[in-house]
């Protein structure tokens, strides 16, 4: 009963005109920028979040939220039509998807992968409705230790399960907790690493660090590839129209994994590209047909699409019940949060109900925008693919650059934006990992404070950290998720596999 | 050939920490906290050189990407780069829509895109409506410049 009353304030939120506007200029940003091969969920966020300056908390959540998995949404259609994935949560749609579109099929795909998306999102808005105020009232007792011990999980996790080397996500994530120490010392107003330099005395903005470490780094990718157009002449998708039969056949791996989806959002560190994997390699496994996969199966396309849509729902859960998020683009999202002046947590739900109800609620209605721009519209959203590349990588050098200013207004943040992007191409040049990084930049304010406030609490004592059962679980399994990457190399041999025959098929 | 990269990046993260390390032990002292200013720093500066001695010892992983960058394009990385240097010292110098358009029509020229008419009217277009809707929807005054408005 209450839930429904809180959802009906939800909507009561939502369905202003102005609200429901900021939902439709998210989702559509968002689709266009995912769609676009190279930019990801977190330059896209950052790019939309100057909009997002002076609005009230409420719509600005609204906003980005739209775009996060509106650009999950979109980055499908890409990966079907190009076979070049627009994010990397899409890169599973594109193992049965991108076949499916050489034989003619890409309206039948791009079909199937909107109504999977959507049928994954809307069951995950539901289980995130019905989770979030359990686990808020249960993070209500959370004390600095919890909290400090729950971060250095998501940064463990995020290091242990981000492709290649652990140890290149760790120094990723140390390096992003050692910028986050530049700047005046919240406690005792000491200034760290500041050389002096005024500019630096407030630590740097997080938008530059998101903005050069991703979109910027992206450009640079953006700038090698250049020459190699991102759609050639054909822009048929052909019949959108899905069979009885078909519709059937996808329902199935639709319930499975929107679930499975949902669940592994909630986790940290995991999230849309490896719920997404997960999804396909279950999906094959318990296959009548496995051999199918990979050559254009509608289930090995639905399954990928459901899941990735859902665990992005999941991923709202920690962020906006505990304040922390699971991921790099989680992470954005609580930064452009902080910056209209929300600190989401356990106590969001009775502080700032419009925030936590209104962007549960925006999400019904963002996934019912993203199915009409995604179904009938598609053909015409797919045109922007035709966009010459050398406009678009000066277009979003311009986006970047505006919205550093626009934080600041001191071209020194330009300069260190400038800075950020080469720092974020040679990191991609010698696979260390950004997100944990950005990531580990937002947590690392927090995880300071609230490591020197149980300390100071225990006064100076560290047995502080084995007081409450709660830490003491969070603090084993961040070690636990350290042995992670073993039986992940096992997993991604598989995936390894699996990519392979889709190069053979 | 590519465990030496690996390791020259292990060598400059090692020394990055070092410096880092050096610095946090030249904070200055708060006389009453518990857990003061340097705690941190310290333990990250330790923690940064023991990872990057991890990663100058270990097995460097074979499934690397291969850089398929040649001169040109090393080349191009850096033009664009300058590029954006040159623009961020004439921004407010020069006022936001002077150096945007310039900066569109040069960069995406030098990228290779060759039809002037649709460049120079996307360019000037796209600069104003930006330019007017952040100035005046969002009230994110971008720099002026030259320009009377």
């Amino acid at each position: 009963m209450d839930t429904i009353s809180n959802m009906l304030y939800g909507f009561q939120v939502v369905l202003t005109f102005q609200n429901i506007l900021f939902v439709f200029i998210g989702v559509l940003a968002g689709t266009l920028i995912g769609m676009l091969p190279g930019l990801g969920p977190i330059s896209a966020i950052a790019i939309m979040i100057p909009l997002s300056y002076g609005m009230d908390p409420a719509s600005a959540l609204i906003l980005m939220a739209g775009v996060y998995y509106g650009a999950v949404f979109g980055g499908s259609t890409s990966s079907i039509l190009l076979n070049a994935p627009g994010i990397s949560g899409t890169v599973a749609t594109s193992f049965d998807g991108y076949p499916l579109a050489k034989q003619g099929k890409a309206g039948k795909a791009l079909a199937i992968a909107a109504i999977s998306s959507f049928a994954g999102g809307t069951v995950s808005v539901v289980a995130l409705m019905l989770v979030a105020p359990l686990m808020a009232s249960f993070a209500v007792s959370f004390g600095p230790t919890e909290y400090f011990a729950l971060m250095l999980l998501g940064l463990t996790a995020i290091a242990s399960l981000s492709e290649g080397s652990t140890v290149k996500a760790l120094i990723s994530a140390t390096i992003g907790l050692i910028i986050a120490t530049i700047g005046v010392d919240q406690q005792t107003g000491t200034q760290r690493f500041t050389f002096g330099n005024p500019n630096l005395l407030e630590g740097i903005d997080f938008l530059i660090i998101a903005l050069g470490l991703f979109a910027l780094a992206e450009v640079c990718s953006l700038i090698l590839s250049r020459k190699s157009k991102m759609m050639d002449g054909n822009s048929n998708v052909g019949s959108l129209k899905i069979t009885k039969q078909e519709a059937k056949e996808i329902s199935g791996p639709i319930a499975r994994h929107s679930v499975l989806g949902f669940i592994l959002g909630v986790l940290p560190g995991a999230g849309a590209t490896i719920a997404s994997f997960m999804s396909y390699i279950t999906e094959k496994k318990i296959s009548k047909d496995p051999s199918s996969f990979g050559k254009g199966n509608i289930k090995g396309l639905a399954a990928p699409e459901t899941s990735n849509n859902a665990a992005t729902s999941g991923a709202f859960v920690p962020l906006l019940t505990l304040g922390i998020p699971g991921s790099g683009t989680t992470a954005v999202l609580l930064g452009a949060l902080l910056v209209v002046g929300v600190q989401p947590g356990p106590l969001m739900l009775t502080d700032h109900p419009d925030v936590f109800w209104g962007v549960i609620a925006s999400m019904y209605l963002g996934n019912i925008f993203l199915l009409v721009l995604n179904l009938p519209l598609i053909p015409f959203i797919a045109r922007i693919l035709y966009i010459p590349k050398a406009l678009l990588i000066s277009l979003v050098i311009i986006f970047c650059m505006i919205g550093v200013y626009g934080v600041s207004f001191s071209t020194f943040d330009l300069y260190l934006l400038l800075a950020f992007g080469v720092i974020g191409f040679i990191m991609r040049l010698l696979n260390f990992p950004a997100a944990p990084l950005i990531l580990a930049f937002i947590l690392g304010g927090m995880m300071e404070q609230s490591f020197r406030q149980a300390l100071t609490i225990s006064n100076g004592s560290y047995m502080t950290f084995f007081d409450s059962t709660v830490t003491i679980v969070l603090l084993v399994l961040s070690l636990l998720s350290l042995t992670l990457p073993f039986i992940k190399s096992k997993l991604s041999k598989k995936t390894g596999e699996e990519e392979k025959e889709h190069l053979a098929s | 050939m590519l465990a030496s990269v690996e390791r020259k990046v292990a060598l400059v993260l090692f020394v990055l920490s070092v410096l880092y390390l050096i610095s946090s032990f030249q904070l200055p002292a708060f006389p009453y906290a518990i857990v003061d200013a340097d705690a941190l720093p310290k333990g990250l500066g330790f923690l940064l050189a023991a990872l990057s001695i991890f990663l100058f010892i270990q097995n460097p992983v074979e499934d690397r990407k291969k850089s398929d960058m040649n001169k040109e394009e090393v080349l191009m990385l850096l033009a664009v780069a300058g590029l954006i240097f040159v623009y961020i010292l004439l921004f407010e110098l020069l006022g936001f829509v002077v150096v945007t358009i310039f900066f569109l029509l040069v960069t995406s020229r030098m990228l290779g895109y060759t039809k002037w008419k649709t460049l120079i009217a996307v360019s000037i277009g796209f600069t104003l409506v930006l330019y007017f809707s952040f100035n005046y929807l969002l009230q994110i005054y971008l720099p002026q410049g030259i320009l009377p408005f």
